[in-house]
């Protein structure tokens, strides 16, 4: 993890980098999951290298933060599998999870302790190394190194998302899972949001973010798919995305027309 | 340290952190234990029972509704901001923070247990004298046992509709051993008879807390995941 | 297929222990003899015994495949699972209710803490506690995990209540009416309960079966609405 850490490469890490950027990151397989009657996810199959970055879009209940949980271990499939590096993930298992962060609009911390302590707490649980420094390098990226000592409580819902940002990407994962992250964002914590997503674009992370933002959503994918009930119902690399008709076309592929 | 027990510490640090902080759950039962107290104390008419006799039972129910009232809490407090999900997503396996959980609560509990034992023996005039050690173990090992159940079905009964209404059907039915060994031996080292006399009952109060640990510490990952 | 085999097992089971159940009544009426202290009400023993007997196969029935289903996550086990809980609450229900009817005549009182009557009493709020948590949860599959950690624990749970109510009973000596304890009972009487134990078993496992093939039915339904709609 600490190797991911350093901003700078040599010459060697970079062929390693290269050789691992073909190979598949993040996959997943016949993923289905189900709540009683209700099919929320639908048979995706998924395959991701390093440096690709998926935005998925889709309206309210397409299924989207299921398929993210279920990438993330959050949720456990009921059919299908879910593969990091090509090992698959037992939903019982706990080493591959200290390689997946996620970022979700639920900021997953504790209102009643300090944004350092919630920092200090996660670490420990994902054994994050030499943490000090690291989540004073974290509160610094996200502008809240003066804010250390504050209960979560007192900070405005911006600023939490921030320190959420923060904890997210405090072990360094490999892969990145962006639940909805600009939901009740002003403009201040989306610009060190989109800052800090900018940066998770150093060919060296998987990176799956879900959104109904048409504009942030393309900004920085590689890939965009439209999950429409369940299922990927148009699926695009950058390059084929026609960036002023997007929300036409969406529309088209939401409402069954493309 | 490994990285389990570096976890397992992390998860009581700040699980004690955050009670000490509110002082929700330790405030809203040591008040009920003290309250339970006076309205016991006025329910027994003195002239027909003694204190003595009836002060086991009294203890160990104080004991049985106030810690319901704290252990029910505990995963309230995980599911504000979703945190128990980013626990759970966090590379610290299930066992471990069922382990953790149970740890932090039963020392909250045996802090409002001993407590318990305090007021009683104030308000009810009771003489505990050397026994006061034993009476405190029996007290230590049942609200272990209760913690253990008390953690794993709070976690179900917070995951329902029916919230912290369900918690005492489930638990109540369960916790029949834990009472009748708790109050037996808790009884006996009141009116002054030796620990060899309770022993037994103390073992059984040991293995009940043991079978209750374990159980809850390989269901737990069942009852969290999502 | 497999429902259909199970339906006629379940059916020949059921028909075997209805029968079965006869023989048993005409035994406890006209053949056995009337237990000296007691007098008639005695003879309640014989549907009383075998029946918390049955809830007591039930519970370890639904522990055993709630367990299966926990690890395995077939829907099938739980459907074995929920299908026992549901036949111990029933069998439960008959104990709990011939129990005071058996007690006030014989000993004068509905309720005695009679170890065994406690113990299946707490049985069945075991079971009525698995009920309530399976139809209280949004996601029905969440509702089967934690039912089936309350049969487990409850399962695990049940030789402590046991052994401590047992030994509450010792401390509070009632009077002694039936001493069930197998070969103390009289010739005739022990050959009644056995074959009452054995026609419950049979008549509870045909009934196990019948509900386990209409719940199974029911769930094809349900797949194959689905699959209609989709």
């Amino acid at each position: 993890m600490s190797v991911l850490a350093t901003p700078v490469l040599g010459a060697e890490e970079v062929a390693a980098e290269e050789a691992a950027a073909e190979e598949t990151v993040l996959e997943a397989r016949g993923l289905v999951r189900e709540y009683g009657p209700v099919v929320a996810v639908d048979e995706i199959d998924l395959g991701l290298s390093a440096g690709e970055f998926l935005t998925v879009f889709g309206p309210n209940g397409a299924g989207k933060s299921s398929l993210l949980g279920m990438l993330g271990g959050a949720m456990r499939p009921t059919r299908g599998e879910v593969l990091i590096r090509g090992e698959e993930l037992s939903y019982a298992d706990v080493e591959w999870r200290s390689h997946v962060g996620m970022v979700s609009h639920r900021g997953f911390l504790y209102a009643r302790l300090t944004v350092e302590e919630n920092l200090r707490f996660y670490g420990r649980l994902f054994g994050v190394e030499r943490l000090d420094e690291r989540i004073a390098e974290r509160l610094k990226r996200v502008g809240l190194q003066n804010r250390a000592n504050f209960q979560v409580r007192h900070l405005s819902h911006g600023m939490r998302q921030r320190v959420s940002l923060a904890r997210a990407l405090l072990h360094d994962p490999a892969v990145v899972l962006l639940d909805e992250p600009y939901t009740g964002l002003d403009p201040s914590a989306a610009s060190v949001l989109r800052g800090v997503l900018a940066e998770l674009r150093d060919g060296r992370r998987t990176v799956v973010m879900v959104t109904h933002n048409l504009k942030e959503g393309l900004e920085l994918a590689t890939r965009v798919a439209i999950q429409v009930a369940g299922r990927f119902a148009w699926e695009g690399v950058r390059g084929e995305v026609d960036h002023d008709n997007f929300e036409r076309h969406y529309h088209r592929v939401v409402e069954g027309r493309a | 340290m490994t990285s389990y027990a570096r976890q397992v510490r992390a998860i009581i640090w700040k699980d004690l952190l955050l009670e000490l902080r509110t002082r929700e759950r330790l405030g809203a039962m040591g008040a009920f234990a003290v309250l339970a107290a006076i309205l016991f104390n006025y329910s027994i008419d003195k002239t027909t029972t003694r204190p003595d006799d009836v002060a086991a039972g009294l203890i160990w129910m104080t004991i049985v509704f106030g810690g319901l009232l704290g252990v029910g809490r505990t995963f309230y407090l995980e599911a504000q901001d979703s945190a128990l999900q980013g626990v759970l997503m966090s590379p610290t396996p299930k066992d471990a923070i069922f382990l953790a959980k149970t740890f932090a609560n039963f020392t909250l509990l045996y802090v409002v247990s001993l407590l318990v034992l305090g007021v009683f023996t104030l308000f009810f005039g009771l003489d505990l004298g050397s026994n006061v050690w034993a009476i405190a173990l029996v007290l230590g090992l049942g609200s272990l046992g209760f913690v253990a159940l008390g953690t794993l079905f709070a976690a179900i009964s917070t995951g329902t509709s029916m919230g912290e209404t369900l918690l005492p059907i489930l638990v109540f039915p369960l916790l029949v051993p834990m009472v009748i060994y708790g109050v037996g031996a808790t009884g006996r080292l009141i009116a002054g008879r030796p620990f060899l006399e309770v022993d037994g009952n103390v073992r059984m109060l040991g293995a009940f807390a043991l079978m209750a640990v374990a159980a809850g510490a390989v269901l737990f990952r069942f009852v969290v995941e999502d | 297929m497999e429902t259909a085999g199970l339906r006629r097992g379940g059916t020949a089971l059921t028909l075997l222990g209805l029968a079965g159940l006869v023989l048993v009544y005409w035994m406890s009426f006209f053949w056995v003899s009337t237990e000296m202290n007691q007098g008639i009400a005695q003879r309640i023993f014989y549907v009383h015994v075998p029946a918390a007997w049955t809830a007591f196969l039930a519970i370890g029935i639904a522990a055993l495949t709630s367990g299966m289903y926990l690890w395995l996550r077939d829907d099938r086990l739980d459907r074995a699972a929920m299908c026992a809980a549901e036949g111990g609450l029933v069998f439960g229900t008959i104990m709990i209710t011939t129990g005071p009817l058996w007690g006030k005549i014989a000993w004068g009182t509905y309720w005695t803490w009679e170890p065994r009557l406690t113990l299946t009493l707490l049985l069945w709020f075991i079971f009525l506690g698995y009920f309530m948590v399976r139809n209280s949860t949004e996601d029905p599959e969440k509702g089967k995990r934690f039912a089936a950690v309350v049969a487990i624990v409850g399962a695990l749970d049940i030789p402590f209540i046991h052994v401590s109510v047992l030994w509450f009973r010792s401390l509070h000596p009632e009077p002694v009416v039936a001493n069930v304890d197998g070969p103390a009972l009289p010739g005739d009487m022990l050959t009644t309960l056995l074959t009452s134990v054995a026609v419950f078993t049979v008549l509870f496992l045909g009934l196990y079966l019948l509900r386990y093939s209409l719940e199974s039915l029911r769930a094809e339904v349900d797949t194959r609405a689905r699959r209609a709609v989709a």
